[in-house]
């Protein structure tokens, strides 16, 4: 049981153990496989069809990668072996892991960086709005109405694949289409821009509404369209016209069509149907940086570039990325990587602090709307100053308002006029408030609603700062109990040792626990305190053999893990660039990207141009041959519907 | 920073001010009658309530089995529909056995079967029995379903068990590899029933069916040109326009439609965008199932009361003092317990509310409750160890008299939930052979 709860501590204390030569580590694997799995995973009919000799020899690491990560993961978070199994101790377990998942990281670069896939994807929530603002010039957020996204892939809601589509979309994009086509034919500005011809003399009204068409659409579809194209909404200008709509609302009407085109939907690449890797087309590779960058479609300049065919010069790219960041919409893309990556979305939501506890958080709008945009415009600023990703973790400037100040007890240097405005301050020295850490936000999130928790803080610390989650408790486990009437005050220390005495929980908890005490002396909204429960704190934390005070010197142990949480931040955003989960082939371009940025001081524009540059933002996979499962058409009478568990466990 | 204009808040609805509350429904039209039996026909319901984190079982179980049982202290909001209502114990899903303490259950809870572990790549469910329902009587009604919730979708990857929250936020789902969107806005959903149950201006119909027509034209081209893992998506966008499609087509024929709605709503009826809390956003929620349900604008609903793992914090209720998720893990201390009974008993308050709108709401010699099942259910039975055998569970109504209401069934030990579902798809007219692990109709249940 207890080895449920077990992180491979070389991973969480990133003093990786030296990696074995590979044959060596490989006979280590298959060592560890025979004692531990080899009495259910052999002979005729091997436990869950899987005989270990699919996986006994070092070309297996290719040819069964999927496999061999599977049994990595399954190791790593207890399931295997089953219960009731002899149990391999820690170390063996963590070693296995551990090596498992480099080897095949190794294996999967042998062959080149490659792109990997590229589905198409449905324009999210925010790109919809955002899309339709720029293509018609309105100032509208009219995606409010349609439902809110999931996410899935590395954590962003702009993830292919799990940007799925209900009926309610359709009636919602039907509407929307109405609304803002509607709208758009009374403003000055957007009339200019779409009805850039008029029928007179020597132009009938069928060629005006073909060249506005063949105007608009490329900018609609994002790429170049055919003639066919046009025709087909022209044909909706036409209909419209013989139903008795007068031009304009017939040059609307097809304008509307074309809003709910999957080609103005969906983000569309023409498939690479060759049998190598190719770069995509320029206008991809535009509309791939302005979602990214921007969230939005290409503005001219991209589509300028595009069709001058500038856009596969690295120059030209690096000074795209940079002019891009300085843009107003690169906010957009702060907003929602932070707020995605660090969690602070649920702010709002979940994570809310307990209205009764923390009543100025519902009260004062101001200072909540500070809270939540001070990662936001943190990190912003680290892009546009081009400053080290490192000052994520810690730094001497943080971004202060009137309320912050007074939050962080700290004088805010700037004009009164303007200190309800966002600020890039300097602290003052040991102000314990450098980086994210310490942050209201980070801090809220981090926490229930209504008390501080080092399990959620460390765990939090883990997970979106170093990207080693934490694996999942084992059933059966307590949460921690709350403080009881009557009962002696006690620190949330007193109570967490409580838990830790029990040896299922320890080995996780000895982790995460370590890590959050040292934050404690932020409250649930980030005031700084050195008091709990009438007592004294105790910031004193503890990572493995590391011991540390406070959050200061927890950021220095956060630092001196650098490349963990550097490898985690490019995971992550070279997950949201590329709008879907990343797979182990992409692990060598993370490395690449790693060392570049590295290389480049840590600098966040660095990071960025690293991944518009790198191999699967550029290029194109070939199209694979496999074929996906048929979509189960509606079950019709007396027939039997989904697997039973029986068969799926089968399988 | 962005001029915030929500389209619903201008459309149909302008003008039409803040919430005017109860009733919303006007005229009342005669029910349709049998010519050869005189006897009325009354569409079956189908809802599906779910709750998160389970129960305290000791306060949730009930005394007595068959005809001869007592409410317990947490089904004792029911004690006014004693009568109109279906208890069951020993029901579980075997598919959610294992994996994870809840995504794995929760979003099996209306497929019975065993989700694949994913961060959303390849997503795999199964079809749940509502949507099943839904498309087997595709048409007879303007909406096919409704799927309403009151939090937004969980964001993002519950990295710790590897499954992507989308599992966490969606019971309702089409097909294995599409979930449905839920609405959470009240008066979205209002103006969504009224429009759909007012139909469109045969014009403006017309015009939408010439534009859906090109637009799906322009899908079925381009599905030729992507690849084949991409053309799930074009399907998608085929399956759902082409759903709009021909619905915008019956409208702008011009033929009066079969369909009749069996009450009228009040435009000046929505109700607010943004409910005060939580407690008056549920019975919203409430509401509109009801509204949607006496008009037959739909025959179909699930609700969620919350996502996966919901931790909602419940201190507004007196005597509780934390979260949801976190009173689920009350590690058997008795202040924690009471918390979770709290918190439980809340929730089957709501849904008896539900059921008490229901029984108002005559339809003939009946009423609409009479004519409907409404479930509530959770995935576990007790939260703090995820246990998921013997799962809460409770029926109301009477599918049109095909439902013995009014009894505790106990079944054996470990019988399929599938069971119970094979039993409401038959009731509602929709009969399925199997339903995932199903091993026959529950016994006990239909008349």
């Amino acid at each position: 049981m207890r080895l449920r709860c077990a992180l491979p501590l070389a991973v969480v204390l990133g003093s990786i153990a030296p990696i074995h030569a590979q044959d060596q580590g490989f006979a280590q694997s298959q060592s560890f496989l025979k004692t531990y799995c080899q009495a259910c995973h052999i002979g005729k009919t091997p436990a869950g069809g899987f005989h270990l000799e699919r996986v006994d020899k070092p070309s297996s690491l290719a040819a069964e990668a999927v496999k061999w990560a599977s049994m990595a993961r399954r190791v790593h978070n207890g399931e295997m072996p089953p219960k009731g199994a002899p149990k391999p101790t820690v170390d063996e377990l963590e070693q296995f892991s551990q090596w498992t998942t480099q080897a095949l990281r190794t294996e999967a670069c042998a062959g080149g960086i490659k792109p990997g896939p590229a589905p198409i994807r449905r324009l999210n929530r925010d790109e919809y709005s955002a899309t339709i603002r720029d293509l018609l010039d309105i100032h509208l957020d009219i995606g409010s109405a349609l439902p809110a996204d999931g996410g899935g892939g590395e954590g962003f809601d702009n993830a292919a694949e799990t940007l799925f589509l209900s009926p309610i979309h359709s009636e919602k994009y039907m509407e929307a289409a109405k609304f803002a086509t509607d709208f758009a034919a009374k403003e000055f500005k957007s009339r200019q821009k779409l009805l850039i011809a008029k029928p007179g003399p020597g132009v009938t009204e069928q060629q005006a509404a073909r060249k506005i068409l063949e105007s608009f659409l490329p900018r609609a579809f994002r790429q170049p369209v055919t003639a066919g194209d046009v025709s087909l909404y022209l044909s909706l200008f036409e209909a419209a016209r013989k139903q008795g709509r007068d031009y304009e609302e017939a040059v609307f009407f097809a304008v509307r069509g074309a809003l709910v085109s999957p080609k103005f939907l969906f983000r569309v690449e023409q498939p690479n149907r060759t049998a190598v890797v190719q770069p995509v087309s320029d206008y991809q590779l535009a509309s791939r940086l302005s979602y990214f960058l921007w969230g939005s479609m290409p503005d001219e300049l991209l589509l300028d570039a595009a069709a001058a065919g500038k856009l596969r010069e690295p120059a030209v790219l690096k000074a795209l990325v940079a002019r891009m960041l300085r843009n107003d919409r690169s906010l957009g893309f702060a907003q929602r990587f932070i707020e995605q990556w660090l969690g602070t979305r649920d702010l709002m939501g979940t994570k809310k602090p307990d209205t009764k506890l923390y009543p100025m958080f519902d009260n004062d709008e101001e200072l909540r709307s500070d809270i939540r945009l001070q990662p936001v415009l943190f990190f912003r600023e680290l892009l546009m100053q081009n400053l080290p990703v490192l000052d994520l973790i810690d730094s001497t400037h943080t971004i202060g308002t009137r309320n912050l100040a007074k939050l962080y007890e700290v004088k805010l240097p700037v004009p009164r006029d303007s200190a309800n405005q966002p600020h890039w301050m300097e602290l003052p020295p040991n102000s314990n408030r450098g980086g994210i850490l310490g942050m209201p936000a980070i801090m809220a999130v981090s926490s229930y609603p209504y008390r501080t928790s080092p399990v959620l803080r460390g765990a939090w610390i883990l997970d979106a700062m170093l990207g080693t989650p934490p694996p999942p408790p084992p059933p059966n486990v307590p949460a921690l109990e709350e403080a009881k009437a009557g009962a002696p005050n006690r620190t949330m220390r007193e109570r967490l040792a409580e838990h830790r005495a029990n040896a299922v929980c320890a080995s996780c908890h000895s982790r995460m626990d370590g890590l959050g005490f040292a934050l404690e002396n932020y409250d649930v909204i980030g005031r700084w305190r050195t008091e709990d429960a009438g007592k004294l704190i105790d910031n004193s934390g503890d990572l493995g053999p590391v011991h540390f005070k406070g959050s200061g010197e927890l950021r220095k142990v956060l630092l001196d893990r650098k490349d963990l949480f550097v490898r985690n931040l490019t995971n992550k955003m070279l997950g949201y660039a590329l709008g879907r989960g990343l797979t182990l082939q992409d692990s060598c371009t993370v490395d690449a990207i790693v060392d570049q940025v590295r290389n480049n001081g840590y600098r966040a524009q660095a990071l960025v141009e690293a991944i518009v540059l790198s191999v699967p933002f550029r290029y194109q996979a070939p199209l694979p041959v496999a074929k996906p499962p048929a979509a189960p058409a509606v079950p019709s009478k007396l027939v039997a519907v989904n697997r039973p568990p029986k068969q799926i466990e089968k399988e | 920073m962005k001029n915030r204009l929500n389209l619903s808040r201008r459309s149909v609805l302008r003008g039409a001010g803040v919430a005017l509350g109860l009733p919303w429904l006007e005229a009342m039209h005669a029910t349709p009658v049998n010519a050869a039996t005189g006897a009325s026909i009354n569409p079956v319901r189908m809802a599906m309530l779910y709750m998160p984190n389970g129960v305290n079982v000791p306060a949730w179980t009930p005394k007595g089995k068959g005809r001869d049982f007592e409410l317990s202290p947490t089904l004792e909001p029911l004690a006014a529909l004693k009568d109109r209502v279906t208890l069951f114990s020993n029901l579980w899903n075997e598919g959610a056995k294992s994996g994870d303490g809840h995504y794995v259950k929760e979003a099996a809870i209306l497929t019975c079967t065993t989700i694949k572990k994913t961060q959303g790549a390849d997503l795999a469910n199964g079809i749940s029995v509502d949507q099943l329902a839904a498309q087997r009587i595709a048409g007879q009604t303007p909406l096919p379903s409704l799927e309403l919730g009151v939090t937004p979708v969980a964001i993002g990857v519950d990295a710790v068990v590897g499954y992507t929250r989308v599992y966490g936020s969606h019971i309702a789902w089409a097909n294995p590899q599409t979930p449905l969107a839920r609405e959470i806005n009240p008066r979205s959903v209002y103006e969504r029933l009224f429009r759909a149950a007012s139909g469109t201006p045969v014009d403006a119909a017309r015009m939408d069916a010439l534009l859906l027509d090109r637009v799906l034209g322009d899908a079925k081209q381009l599905r030729g040109q992507v690849g084949t893992a991409d053309r799930i998506r074009i399907d998608e966008y085929l399956s759902v326009m082409r759903g709009l499609e021909e619905r915008v087509q019956r409208a702008g024929s011009g033929q009066k439609s079969t369909w009749k709605p069996k009450a009228t709503l009040d435009p000046k009826g929505a109700p607010v965008e943004k409910p005060k809390d939580h407690a008056e956003h549920v019975r919203l929620m409430m509401d509109m199932i009801a509204v949607a349900f006496q008009t037959d604008t739909t025959r179909v609903a699930t609700f969620m009361f919350g996502n996966s793992v919901s931790n909602i914090s419940f201190r507004w209720l007196e005597g509780v003092s934390a979260g949801h998720h976190d009173v689920s893990h009350h590690q058997k201390e008795e202040d924690k317990l009471r918390q979770y009974h709290l918190i439980n008993r809340w929730h089957v308050a709501q849904y008896a509310y539900l059921l008490g709108r229901l029984a108002e709401m005559k339809e003939g010699e009946s009423t609409v409750l009479d004519n409907s099942m409404v479930m509530f259910a959770s995935a576990l039975s007790d939260g703090n160890s995820h246990n998921p055998h013997n799962l809460p569970i409770i029926l109301g109504g009477r599918a049109g008299g095909r439902i013995q209401s009014g009894q505790h069934i106990v079944s054996a030990e470990d019988s399929p939930l599938a069971n119970l579902y094979v039993s409401m798809l038959d009731a509602f007219g929709t009969p399925v052979e199997r339903f995932a692990d199903s091993t026959g109709p529950l016994a006990g249940l239909l008349a």
